[in-house]
């Protein structure tokens, strides 16, 4: 798939700009036809869940225990002016959306931290959509990777400069030792210059935030640090809503975790209330062997593992008593016990809890902290910003839990976005590419 | 941390307005090679804060730089000086040192070529 050279925006004409839309613009269930190809050739990122026959996981899924059914407590959906709404201490207001709750300090990036040599040894494999968008940027742009993990992408396109970023001292240190140009930073606080960017991306890494209001602003930080008519690129876990009863393989959220969720610096919670937290199982990324395993045999033993269905939904939907949607997970990285050694962070966190023994699998088992999107959500997000507009969208229908990926435009001329909203609207040709 | 990357840079502590560009104290600076790339020079020389830029090359201890930005037109014709770009913009390494935000003296440090720019609680 090409994508129109970034060059046709320096010099800008409402039409230069409305052929590049139409040309970027296309039907979204192409999109998923033309993904789903890709999954055959076995390049799509190990980011991304594996799933096929769906009706057969299904029926194994009623099969399964409940376990560490005790007691169930469910949080507020996030949102802080929600929250606010029923803080009963006024002091819990002035926490700024900069600041880090407790729940991802915990469930990402401690967790992070201990995993990262292992987890960056699982993260080889480039999605297409990525590095198809990093392959059409033209020479000299400035790259920016928010979340950049351990470099995957950095340097993917050589004739541009990436700057990666990410909250993990230790991901940060594999990305260096490879020669890229990488520092530990924030994505909800990007230290860049604004408008100096010619492209930012931000890969899997959204669904990390636990409030939309942390998410909105890393969104608006990706915006803010690119150059007007630059382009964003944001992949993140969503689940398409015909696709949510493949979901239901749950953890309780236990009074244990409400606590670690509070926090000292977390904005106030109130229980109980619409939905709670649920694991679901590892993706084959983490299994112990090397190599890739057939990705439905090993979903099916890792659901077999640690699934248990939620007694409060017979119909194992994913919504909730009171109709909301449920999309606060937790997901285990198993990390074997001789990586576990080495990295020697793994006795501090069996010692606080953190993490848990698996002796059968010889693995010390983690949970990272992850917000499911919902359909339509991370456009809605986006939607909310005056000087961005959506250019493309798209989901990989081909996994269980699907990533939704959009490309943001940014424009100088204030009428152009109600322009190319226009174009947008009537143009679905289904010639486009 | 190399001077392209410096160039983006900003403090982006709570309250301030102006943190580009950030000072830099310097303990190690390191050469590395790396082969260079006309075509991407000339596209990234009109993005560089080139004040910046030449007073950070000189902190890092290279001079060859001159203060007054040149004219693009040098990129095509100056050999020389492209090298001498090259260079300063993509060989030179702080290794050890800080970056300092410009308003409030906070040193951000730079350990193994890797700058930390998390901020603290009360900085947010």
């Amino acid at each position: 798939m090409k994508f129109p050279s970034l060059s046709s925006f320096s010099s800008p004409s409402p039409m230069d700009h409305a052929q590049c839309l139409r040309l970027m613009v296309f039907n979204s269930l192409r999109a998923g036809r033309y993904i789903h190809r890709f999954w055959g050739t076995s390049t799509l990122s190990l980011d991304s869940f594996c799933a096929f026959g769906y009706p057969v996981i299904c029926s194994r899924m009623k099969e399964i225990k409940v376990k560490d059914a005790s007691t169930w407590c469910t949080l507020v959906p996030d949102g802080e002016p929600h929250i606010q709404s029923v803080c009963e201490d006024h002091k819990c207001s002035s926490v700024s959306v900069k600041s880090t709750p407790e729940i991802e300090k915990k469930y990402v990036h401690r967790v992070y931290d201990a995993i990262a040599p292992h987890f960056s040894s699982t993260r080889f494999a480039k999605w297409p959509k990525v590095a198809a968008f990093l392959e059409s940027l033209p020479t000299g742009s400035l790259v920016l990777d928010a979340g950049c993990g351990n470099g995957k992408y950095l340097g993917l396109n050589s004739s541009c400069y990436f700057i990666g970023c990410d909250i993990s001292p230790p991901l940060i240190k594999i990305c260096v030792d490879k020669g890229h140009e990488a520092l530990v930073a924030d994505a909800v606080n990007l230290p860049y210059r604004t408008n100096f960017g010619d492209a930012a991306i931000s890969i899997a890494v959204l669904h990390h935030l636990s409030t939309e209001n942390r998410r909105k602003k890393a969104i608006e930080e990706l915006v803010r640090v690119v150059r007007k008519g630059g382009l964003v690129l944001i992949t993140v876990w969503a689940v398409e809503q015909e696709d949510k009863s493949l979901l239901t393989k749950w953890t309780p959220l236990t009074e244990k975790h409400v606590e670690e969720w509070r926090g000292p610096r977390s904005p106030c919670v109130r229980c109980p209330s619409s939905f709670s937290l649920e694991s679901i199982p590892e993706t084959e990324e983490n299994g112990l062997s090397g190599h890739m395993k057939d990705s439905r045999e090993s979903l099916m033993e890792d659901m077999q593992q640690s699934a248990c269905l939620n007694p409060q939904n017979k119909d194992d939907s994913l919504v909730s008593k009171d109709g909301r949607s449920q999309q606060e997970y937790f997901v285990p990285w198993h990390l074997p016990y001789h990586r576990a050694e080495v990295s020697g962070a793994s006795a501090v966190a069996l010692a606080t809890g953190l993490a848990k023994k698996d002796d059968k699998k010889g693995a010390v088992v983690y949970n990272r902290y992850y917000h499911v999107f919902g359909e339509g959500e991370l456009e809605r997000l986006v939607s909310g910003m005056d000087n961005a507009v959506i250019v493309d969208k798209f989901y990989d229908k081909s996994n269980c839990g699907s990533l939704c990926t959009l490309f943001m435009v940014e424009f100088g001329f204030s009428n152009m976005k109600n322009e190319i909203k226009k174009l947008l609207v009537k143009d679905t040709s289904p010639s486009l590419k | 941390m190399r001077l392209l990357t410096h160039n983006i840079l900003s403090s982006n502590i709570k309250g301030v307005t102006n943190g580009f560009p950030l000072g830099i104290e310097v303990e190690k600076v390191v050469e590395k090679q790396v082969e260079i790339n006309h075509d991407f020079l000339r596209n990234i020389f009109p993005k560089i804060d080139w004040k910046a830029f030449s007073d950070a090359s000189k902190i890092m201890g290279y001079v060859e730089l001159p203060e007054e930005s040149p004219e693009p037109s040098v990129l095509d014709s100056d050999l020389d000086f492209l090298r001498k770009f090259h260079h300063a913009l993509l060989e030179l390494h702080l290794e050890e040192g800080a970056l300092v935000c410009p308003q409030t003296g906070r040193k951000f440090p730079v350990n193994k070529g890797i700058p930390n720019m998390l901020l603290h609680e009360d900085e947010v």
